[in-house]
């Protein structure tokens, strides 16, 4: 792994990792959503640290270069973070939809109501 | 006599509404209920202007949506029988009774307004779909159901608290699949449909796809796989 590439990735990771508890300060972001995010800060930053290693695992599973398995560690990464979101946005859309025919409903019972009081 | 509530669900059917309700009214006894899914015609002021029983919702949530708020509220009025009746006036309100008659005399527990049980397909690119998901029917579940995609079902008590309890559910073919599975019994009655008058259809043609790719998905991989206690 290049040294360029290495100073990048660490110089992104403690943006995102700052950036991250400046939103939750701001109250624009739950903690438990941030969490993902910030320890896969921390795994990068460390990946970029400790490169040996990084190197080491990446011969032993065959990849040609270790930057491809530190490429392969983000996009993994990455994927699991929206299969969560998209959970995340279905059961928002149910609330939603709940929500929805909760007031429907509601305003259907109190026009009959005032339609049996008139 | 069990009690049956006539579910409308309308979008933007300004138009067709007035006449669909009052087709319902004057040829059967039964109680019905308007959905309003947030259109942006004056669907819900020619509800108001004729005094229909209509729910009106804030936001527009689709077809599925509609038809699980007229199961809500089947459910909380303790009705027996819901059934699905399109707003757009392809249905007649005279074969309702036929399909109340199938869930009483026959214990069905589902009944659908079919095209076909009588009458022969015709050769179209409409009835290819029909015919590709009744084959994928036929094929999961070994029964054959002649007009999957009719919009005119009557569920009984069961069938809609399914409906209440699982928002999954779609007033589509895959749903047709999953009651098979669940071993409810479905049976099928003869009756004919208009073209529409006014107004689009919930299915366009650039959506027919869309909708086929839709249904072989869930049937094949989702509802094929249900399990009956489960």
């Amino acid at each position: 792994m290049s040294v360029v590439l290495r100073v990048i990735l660490i110089v992104c990771s403690m943006i995102a990792f700052f950036l991250c508890i400046k939103k939750i300060k701001q109250a624009k972001l739950k903690v438990e959503n941030s969490v993902t995010w910030m320890v896969g800060a921390i795994l990068l930053i460390c990946m970029s640290i400790f490169f040996n290693a990084v190197e080491w695992v990446s011969t032993k599973l065959g990849f040609q270069a270790p930057v491809n398995f530190v490429f392969l560690v983000v996009i993994g990464f990455l994927l699991i973070e929206t299969f969560i979101d998209n959970i995340r946005i279905s059961q928002l859309n149910e609330k939603i939809k709940d929500l929805n025919h909760y007031i429907a409903l509601s305003e259907h019972e109190k026009k009959a109501k005032e339609e049996k009081k008139a | 006599m069990q009690k049956v509530l006539i579910i409308i669900p309308a979008y933007n059917e300004a138009l067709n509404i007035k006449k669909t309700v009052e087709d319902v009214i004057k040829n059967t006894k039964y109680d019905y209920i308007v959905i309003n899914d947030c259109s942006k015609d004056d669907t819900k002021k020619v509800c108001e202007e004729n005094n229909f029983n209509f729910l009106s919702l804030p936001i527009n949530y689709g077809l599925t949506s509609g038809v699980q708020l007229g199961m809500k509220y089947a459910k909380k009025n303790g009705y027996d029988i819901a059934i699905q009746f399109d707003g757009d006036g392809q249905h007649e309100a005279k074969y309702l009774k036929d399909l109340v008659k199938e869930i009483e005399k026959n214990k069905s527990d589902i009944a659908i307004g079919s095209r076909f049980v009588t009458e022969k397909k015709p050769v179209t690119m409409r009835m290819l779909g029909s015919n590709i998901i009744t084959g994928t029917i036929k094929l999961t579940t070994g029964k054959t159901i002649k007009d999957p995609t009719s919009g005119m079902r009557a569920y009984n008590k069961e069938a809609i608290d399914m409906f209440v309890n699982n928002a999954s559910l779609t007033p589509e073919p895959d749903t047709i699949v999953y009651m098979l599975k669940k071993k409810m019994k479905v049976g099928e009655v003869q009756v004919e449909m208009k073209d529409r008058e006014f107004g689009e259809s919930y299915l366009k043609p650039i959506k027919a796809i869309e909708y086929m790719i839709n249904m072989f998905f869930s049937i094949v991989f989702i509802r094929a796989l249900t399990r009956k206690n489960k």
